[in-house]
């Protein structure tokens, strides 16, 4: 995992209070809550389908709330749209192409929209293509692009008038890995000035780009915070994974009790013993262990004192993906009981 | 003001690079050489009244074609929403579409210049009634035009708002012919007066009469004003 971006804690530049949003007789977004500082990468994360599009759309100011308010760089983002607007640089879901322009003539047409002066728009429009791997690209006509680079160009698109807020939702769909690669660097890169908030359903890229998170299920937020505090939240005590041999097989099913015994541990439960690093053919037992503190010690000295050999003992480092299931899991299944939506 | 004109450049732009525009500019020119032929050798005289009023006709059928794009493709390419989240007042986007529309006319009006000069080798036609008649045809394109950009508001799927626009311009056209069907007087009169046919004939015997100009202004404006309340209105839905 690469080092996470430059501590968050600036001034707060995005903060949604209580956002709701109906279809017709569709909740799609309910009581959304968060905050986005400056200098930070916050993570929209949840699964298909769960309001992270509409929640974006409502930062925006593109879909008004029903109910709440969003506030972006100091103005209401529905009393002050159009001063939002200058402020936020917006990729949506699908890159907002038009198929018979060519990159160059689209670029030219955004930063005139975005009020980008005369003299300055072809530098601009330079130094964002060279950013986003589109030099020299400017003659090709949008229509003919793979998805990659229409995502590139909806990114470069959404940067080019330096906006203070930017929302990406799913930058990286799309693309190849080291292009993948490549815009995680240009969107941490952005984020030192400004900030973004990324939506995505792709765990992985909330735990290489974000600090901090908002989990979305079903139109409601169910969890948000730092990702260790999210990651915690499953994670009572920490997991530990041990590989054990009894020296008599017969009394293998010793094992699990008696480490179940010892005061430092909470939980033994016995793993697929073809879960075993070189296989079980040595007769090796893996067990994922629970415990508040760090039972390592103990784990040895018993094992030492029975005569078990021991071969592997590390900690497991807490999964947010595991996490997320967790969280999501349990809400939706009170949600479900709870309100029959 | 300035984003107004992005926009207008842009859907030339975009009319331009794809075929759409020498589709259609092929067509209408193809049309009013039919309609100047036709004319001539009907009346025999150095006259273009019969093709311009044919040609307003045509463009009531083929200007909901031009515009049916303007909202419809927006919406269906997703850049919808990029123009509403970029600094672009609604007011700026419709006056852009609109104008760009108009643009296109103009110069398909220009090209038809082809005609009275023919006409000027071979007779001596009346410049000032040409004059005038352009002026009305012009007129049609800006009504029509707006009517298109509104059914182009309301779906998002192109052809169907291409059809409306038209369906929505019938009614305009057809009004003059069905008056004499009505046995009521004020009821004949109100149907002339619904017919833009009523309003474009002064224009094509040279005259400017203001109240005319006046009802085209309207409805142009009415359904701009319409286009507007309906984009609005999509947002919310």
């Amino acid at each position: 995992m690469t080092a996470p971006p430059p501590p968050a804690g600036g001034d707060v530049v995005v903060q949604a209070v209580g956002l709701r949003r109906r279809f017709g007789d569709l909740v799609a977004v309910d009581d959304v809550s968060f905050e986005a500082h400056r200098g930070e990468i916050l993570g929209f994360i949840g699964p298909n389908g769960a309001g992270k599009t509409t929640s974006m759309r409502m930062v925006t100011g593109y879909l008004p709330a029903t109910e709440g308010k969003a506030v972006v760089a100091g103005f209401d983002v529905f009393d002050d749209n159009m001063e939002v607007r200058r402020r936020v640089g917006y990729l949506p879901e699908r890159p907002p192409l038009y198929p018979e322009l060519t990159i160059g003539s689209y670029l030219q047409f955004v930063a005139e929209l975005r009020g980008i002066e005369r003299g300055r728009r072809d530098r601009r429009i330079g130094e964002v293509m060279d950013r986003v791997g589109l030099s020299g690209w400017e003659d090709r006509v949008l229509g003919s692009l793979s998805k990659g680079y229409r995502q590139r160009v909806g990114l470069a698109q959404a940067v080019l008038h330096d906006p203070q807020v930017l929302v990406l939702d799913e930058p990286t769909s799309g693309l190849d890995p080291a292009q993948v690669v490549d815009i995680r660097e240009f969107i941490r890169d952005l984020a030192r000035e400004r900030t973004v908030i990324l939506s995505t359903h792709i765990l992985s890229e909330v735990e290489r780009l974000c600090r901090r998170a908002v989990l979305i299920a079903r139109g409601r937020v169910v969890a948000q915070g730092s990702l260790d505090a999210l990651r915690a939240r499953v994670d009572r005590g920490t997991r530990f994974r041990v590989e054990l041999r009894h020296p008599d097989a017969g009394e293998r099913a010793q094992i699990a009790p008696l480490i179940g015994a010892l005061e430092e541990v909470e939980q033994v439960r016995p793993l697929d013993p073809a879960d075993a690093d070189a296989g079980d053919d040595e007769g090796f037992l893996p067990f994922e262990i629970r415990a508040p503190g760090d039972p390592r010690t103990a784990i040895a000295r018993l094992a030492t004192a029975r005569g078990w050999t021991l071969r592997a003992m590390e900690r497991r480092a807490p999964d947010l993906e595991e996490a997320f299931l967790h969280i999501v899991g349990k809400e939706g299944h009170t949600q479900a009981r709870g309100e029959g939506r | 003001m300035s984003a107004a004109w992005a926009i207008f450049k842009k859907e030339l732009r975009v009319w331009f690079v794809s075929p759409i525009a020498y589709v259609f500019l092929g067509a209408f020119l193809f049309l009013a050489g039919l309609f100047f032929v036709m004319g001539i050798q009907q009346n025999g005289e150095a006259s273009l009244r019969a093709m311009f009023s044919n040609l307003s006709v045509s463009l009531l059928f083929l200007l909901p074609l031009l515009t049916m794009k303007h909202f419809a493709e927006e919406e269906r390419l997703g850049t919808f929403e990029f123009l509403m989240t970029a600094p672009v007042p609604l007011w700026a986007l419709l006056l852009g579409k609109w104008a760009a529309s108009l643009a296109l006319c103009a110069l398909l009006l220009l090209l038809t210049g082809v005609f009275p000069l023919l006409l000027a080798i071979y007779g001596d036609p009346d410049w000032g009634v040409i004059a005038t008649s352009y002026l009305g045809l012009l007129l049609c394109c800006g009504a029509f035009s707006s009517a298109g950009l509104f059914t182009s508001s309301l779906s998002d799927e192109p052809v169907a708002a291409g059809l409306g626009g038209v369906l929505v311009l019938l009614p305009f056209w057809i009004a003059g012919g069905a008056a004499h069907l009505v046995d009521w007087e004020p009821g004949r009169q109100a149907l002339r007066q619904l017919s833009f046919l009523t309003h474009v004939e002064p224009f094509s015997v040279g005259v400017i009469d203001s109240s005319h100009v006046a009802w085209f202004v309207l409805f142009s404006f009415a359904f701009l004003f319409l286009t507007w309340r309906s984009v609005e209105s999509r947002r919310w839905r």
